[in-house]
């Protein structure tokens, strides 16, 4: 019995669908104009979505992979509080480097456990010095963390060589300062943790770019081995784990801290996303560009839908009358319009939606690019298509229509039956 | 046999600021099966007292009573849905919906009760031939002539076998011809189906086919020979 209800409610909903469809189409030119501040609106908010997406998704390898902070960086307890004035103190012993890689990699996320140290001091070609900044990594590692962006930076010279503790990757500009070049030697100088002077030879493999200016004439990447002896030490100031999936990043967070404080290692976990302040920033920019076309765009729709609807409760007044006469309630009024403001909505979208493809396959076929500020060199523009947010774009703007036809749809009615019918 | 009691009914409405009588004491009764022309010149409450009847609109005071049912205590909804049960509506200017054929315009009250469609259209086309226009069933609004289009509405308005068919000057856009075409349809749908017919008409032409004439004069029934 119930069925049998359904199916009549079914009957009548799609009987006043094509009712308020056919008169959709009645109104062409208005109809038009709707569509096309729907369509357009859908395809620019569509676009620009494709476009943030491959952004994020590039500014998200580029922090993991490219600037090898892989998804998880591990430290003692205290270290970003108290690292820098007393970095002996908050440095992860070698013990507890053993036990920590042997407790991470029985996470089966986890892929890769690599310990770094940082070291800083002067470098010198023999007859001028500067500062230097280096991180100090085990080379096979390295190469792994990178991934594909090991050929993005393509080095000048050789790589790394973890037979060689000596060999360094110079950054370019460092070593143009300095005036060394790949198969050259230099020497690095600083102060050991314990405070003693250290001085060590350091042979050239290699020069690379950074990317960026601000670090492009200080960098070295030096060996981890190299970076112990040089601050006299078997300890590291972190350990960067790569995961197998950057989504990941957080179940292996909580994992790995319930298994290491279990283990009694007080240690504090930053992930990529913590410490890639650069994506953090890039990606906060275009949420509000992202927030800002949004607002417009739904502005649009909802006063072209509001307006398109307005004129077609004022023009049909009569309409509305005859069908409030032949005993069609209020809300049955009410729902006639709305599904009208929902299938313009829809039309609106599906206008959209061939005008974002079309759009979409005319970047990837034309592959233009651009150069960002502060790169060198430019980037290829690439939109991704992403079905999943699209349909949810397609159902939002769809209701988005249908709720901005509600005040005139409660507006025709509301109208009174006997003035309805003798409008004008 | 009593279908329809008006009691001591009253209508005002405003015009601007300006209150007018539009209906003054109006107690009166009508039969199943009357076939009744409310008569009289402009502004005499003709159209007035065929809404309140068609529960379109409401008495300032007063009981109206339809089949013993009182619809002044009725909710909008309930009306609507009486209305779409009981009673049928002929228009002066027809009010057919111009995006739909005349088939589908006899159904709409059937879908608007739900019907199944293949029901409503059984129904609605037997309608169609009833008025002979059968071979426009697919035929929108815009494609027929007036006579026409007021034999789809007459169509629409007996689909659903209404107790009371209300008609508001239904011929005031016709010509004589057709016009006693139209009349000869209610009459034979009258006598066959037993439905009552209230009319409101300034046409003398159309009055000799009446049963009973009921005369209003500002707002006053001046003249209501019982049946």
């Amino acid at each position: 019995m119930r069925l049998r209800i359904k199916g009549e409610k079914m009957n009548q909903l799609i009987h006043f669908l094509k009712l308020a469809f056919r008169n959709i189409l009645k109104s062409r030119r208005r109809t038009f104009v709707t569509l096309m501040a729907v369509g357009f609106g859908f395809a620019s908010i569509a676009l620009f979505q494709g476009y943030i997406h491959s952004i994020y998704e590039g500014l998200r390898a580029s922090a993991i992979h490219g600037s090898g902070i892989g998804h998880l960086t591990l430290y003692a307890k205290g270290w970003e509080a108290h690292g820098k004035s007393d970095p002996e103190a908050y440095m992860i012993t070698g013990e507890d480097i053993e036990k920590i890689t042997r407790l991470a990699r029985q996470n089966t996320h986890v892929t890769l456990v690599s310990p770094r140290l940082s070291i800083s001091g002067l470098v010198s070609n023999g007859k001028t010095s500067t500062i230097f900044i280096a991180s100090g990594v085990i080379p096979d590692h390295e190469k792994k963390i990178k991934g594909e962006f090991y050929d993005y930076q393509p080095i000048n010279g050789k790589p790394l060589d973890s037979a060689d503790e000596a060999s360094v990757e110079m950054a370019d500009g460092l070593a143009g300062q300095l005036e060394l070049f790949a198969g050259q030697d230099g020497v690095v100088m600083g102060a050991t943790l314990s405070g003693q002077m250290n001085a060590m030879d350091i042979h050239i493999n290699g020069t690379y770019n950074t990317g960026i200016a601000d670090t492009n004439d200080k960098f070295i990447k030096v060996p981890f081995s190299f970076a112990q002896s040089f601050y006299d030490t078997k300890k590291a100031d972190s350990i960067v784990l790569l995961l197998d999936h950057w989504q990941n990043t957080d179940l292996v967070r909580e994992q790995l801290s319930y298994t290491l404080s279990s283990s009694n290692l007080s240690v504090e976990f930053k992930t990529w996303k913590e410490l890639s302040l650069f994506y953090k920033s890039v990606r906060n920019m275009f949420d509000m560009i992202f927030l800002f076309i949004f607002t417009i765009v739904f502005i649009i729709v909802i006063m072209s839908t509001t307006n398109t609807m307005g004129m077609a409760v004022i023009e049909r007044t009569r309409e509305i009358g005859t069908l409030r006469a032949l005993g069609l309630k209020r809300r049955g009024i009410s729902f006639l319009f709305a599904a009208e403001g929902g299938l313009l909505g829809l039309g609106g979208c599906l206008f959209g939606l061939c005008l974002h493809t079309l759009v979409w396959a005319v970047i990837r076929y034309t592959e233009p690019s651009y150069t960002p500020p502060g790169n060198s060199s430019p980037v290829p523009l690439t939109v991704d298509f992403l079905p999943q947010s699209l349909a949810v774009l397609i159902l939002f703007m769809t209701g988005l229509a249908l709720l901005s036809a509600i005040l005139p749809a409660r507006r025709a009615a509301r109208q009174n039956v006997v003035q309805s019918l003798t409008h004008v | 046999m009593r279908l329809i009691e008006l009691q001591g009914i009253n209508k005002q409405y405003y015009l601007g600021q300006t209150p007018m009588t539009a209906l003054s004491d109006i107690t009166i009764s009508f039969d199943k099966g009357e076939f009744t022309a409310v008569l009289g010149p402009s502004g005499s409450g003709k159209t007035t007292l065929l809404n309140l009847i068609g529960t379109i609109d409401e008495p300032s005071s007063g009981k109206i009573l339809i089949n013993g049912d009182d619809v002044s205590k009725m909710t909008d909804n309930q009306k609507s849905e009486y209305r779409n049960n009981r009673i049928g509506f002929i228009f002066q200017n027809f009010n057919l919906i111009p995006v739909l054929n005349a088939v589908e315009n006899v159904m709409l009250p059937l879908q608007i009760r739900n019907e199944k469609t293949q029901v409503a259209r059984e129904k609605a086309m037997e309608r169609l031939n009833q008025v002979g226009l059968e071979h426009l069933a697919l035929n929108r609004p815009d494609m027929m002539s007036g006579g026409q289009r007021q034999r789809v509405a007459i169509a629409r308005a007996l689909v659903t076998d209404p107790e009371v068919v209300i008609a508001d000057e239904p011929t005031a856009n016709l010509d004589l011809a057709t016009s006693i075409s139209i009349m000869e349809i209610m009459q034979k749908l009258n006598r066959t189906e037993g439905a009552t017919f209230l009319f409101s008409t300034h046409d003398q032409r159309l009055l000799d086919r009446m049963n009973r004439l009921v005369r209003l004069e500002d707002g006053r029934i001046a003249d209501a020979p019982e049946n």
